[in-house]
């Protein structure tokens, strides 16, 4: 038997909150606590579900940051980056270890330093100039995934370093499982540790997970509710990030693992909370005067605060994560986009922009970007069903 | 002893490559094969991850000239490959040319042991030759 379900969705900017009979969003208070602010806007709804029947999910922190000390760009690095990238990580630096004296220490914090290098017969790769970097780097996380020799004197000389098996195999494989769990609790534990979501396990008895990853669950299931062609991207478009998830058929990438879909996380191109960052983006992009002509406006847009401009805003996000995983720009992940039949958007986006306004952007890209007329069937996922989908589907496995 | 193998650019001669990596297993090396259309950086990468003693690339269509320009450039660039064995074999000219004007071009590119169109069990006497004359 079914029992009526309450969805909730916290994200940096709005609330989702699904019953059977509706969706409904709310923009959240910044002044207030999440807790609060969600019992204040639906305490009357949310009153009338058990704890056992109220399912929340939660992208309000945006993500954590990570820096990858490897020996080679070829592999360990590699195989890193795209755990890492594939767990919603973001990555602020890769160091190569034979070079590690010349790199300078970024001055953030970083979330989580992964150390990666060698197959397991190989050792005595790492030493002095790892420890002398790691002093100097502000870290709160350190995980060692190389060879199993050098993994007891690296952790004799790093304090709380976690240590797992290796991600190179003997045949120079990726073996990606042990990192990208760690990576995803993480990330999971990183979102409920806040103390406003903390607080959130007052109203539910469930487990709370991030949105990417939810929404990454539901991509096998996508057929069911709607007519998408595979291979297909999946672009959500939200107030701090912007997740694409795609087909790994349209990856040039000899690197085999068992998920058929990968995702990543952009998480300074956002309408609201990372509005800046994206502006910034869009400036530094040479085709979005053009972009911003085709759409009858001015940069002066970037000023306004009204609804033209937050529609404006999320045509340039399309655009600019679209660019960002083309080949017109090199970058950890170039995707086939030629060979897309179709393109999914969930998020705030289905709620700003119509199909049309949508679509338009799209062949602008095209166009402009891949000199082509192709032109992928678009999907607008207007009522949440991909989270709604993926989050019962999560709990009635889970 | 690891020897790091396979074939150099756009090269798709996989049954070539196989026999190499059949055949250096069968001499008791630990072989890591990277198989075809292998580019220069992903082979010194592997020597580096697994800490490889050999070298051994393979070209059958001649594309080894192109590529082999580059190798002193490259290996320069890593700080630990000094004692690195290279080796390359198979057909290494587009066209015809006799091993006395190839083996020296090829050694000035940078490798220990040149093969050009020599058996490949003869390669690799000489080439385990030459590690028992290294290692005395």
């Amino acid at each position: 038997m079914s029992k009526e379900k309450l969805l909730i969705d916290v994200g940096s900017t709005y609330f989702k909150v699904s019953t059977s009979s509706s969706i409904k969003q709310h923009l959240r208070d910044f002044n207030k606590d999440i807790f609060d602010d969600l019992i204040y806007k639906c305490g009357e709804m949310i009153h009338n579900y058990p704890k056992d029947d109220v399912y929340i999910c939660s992208s309000a922190n945006g993500g954590l940051s990570t820096l990858i000390v490897g020996l080679t760009h070829s592999f360990s690095l590699k195989y890193a980056k795209n755990i890492a990238f594939n767990s919603g990580i973001n990555i602020i630096e890769t160091v190569v270890y034979q070079d590690i004296k010349d790199y300078s220490i970024p001055s953030d914090l970083i979330d989580v330093v992964i150390v990666v290098g060698g197959i397991n017969s190989a050792s005595n790769i790492f030493g002095d100039d790892l420890y002398s970097y790691l002093e100097k780097l502000n870290y709160s996380n350190i995980v060692f995934v190389g060879n199993k020799k050098d993994a007891p004197t690296i952790a004799k000389n790093i304090e709380n370093l976690v240590v797992l098996p290796n991600i190179i195999d003997d045949k120079l494989h990726i073996v990606e499982e042990n990192l990208k769990e760690y990576l995803t609790n993480l990330y999971q534990a990183d979102i409920v540790g806040k103390e406003d979501i903390k607080h959130l396990y007052d109203i539910t008895s469930n487990q709370i997970y991030s949105t990417p990853y939810i929404v990454n669950k539901t991509l096998p299931l996508i057929d069911a509710r709607f007519s998408v062609v595979d291979p297909f991207i999946l672009i959500d478009i939200g107030g701090a990030t912007t997740d694409i998830h795609y087909s790994k058929d349209l990856v040039d990438n000899n690197i085999v693992t068992q998920n058929e879909y990968d995702r990543l996380v952009f998480k300074k191109l956002g309408v609201y909370k990372s509005k800046e960052s994206l502006i910034f983006s869009a400036k530094n992009n040479e085709f979005v005067y053009e972009l911003l002509t085709h759409l009858k406006v001015t940069e002066n847009i970037f000023e306004e605060q009204s609804e033209k401009a937050l529609k404006v805003l999320m045509q340039l996000a399309i655009f600019l994560v679209l660019c960002k995983m083309s080949h017109y720009k090199q970058a950890y992940i170039n995707l086939k986009l030629l060979s897309v039949n179709s393109i999914v958007l969930t998020g705030g986006i289905t709620k700003v922009l119509n199909k049309d306004e949508i679509e338009g952007i799209i062949s602008f890209f095209y166009k402009k970007i891949l000199s082509s007329d192709h032109n992928p069937t678009t999907i607008m996922d207007s009522n949440y069903d991909i989270w709604t989908m993926a989050i019962t589907d999560k709990q009635s496995k889970g | 002893m690891k020897v790091v193998t396979g074939v150099v650019g756009n090269d798709i001669h996989v049954v070539a490559n196989r026999l190499i990596e059949l055949s250096l297993h069968a001499r008791g090396f630990e072989v890591f094969n990277l198989g075809v259309n292998t580019y220069l950086e992903e082979f010194f990468d592997a020597v580096v991850e697994t800490d490889a003693d050999i070298l051994l690339i393979s070209s059958l269509n001649g594309e080894a000239e192109g590529w082999s320009r580059e190798i002193k450039i490259l290996k320069s660039k890593y700080k630990n490959l000094d004692n690195l064995v290279m080796v390359i074999g198979g057909n290494l000219v587009v066209g015809t040319a006799s091993p006395e004007t190839i083996v020296p071009k090829y050694k000035n590119y940078g490798f220990d042991l040149v093969f050009h169109q020599v058996d490949l069990n003869t390669g690799l006497d000489t080439l385990e030759e030459f590690l028992k004359e290294r290692n005395k």
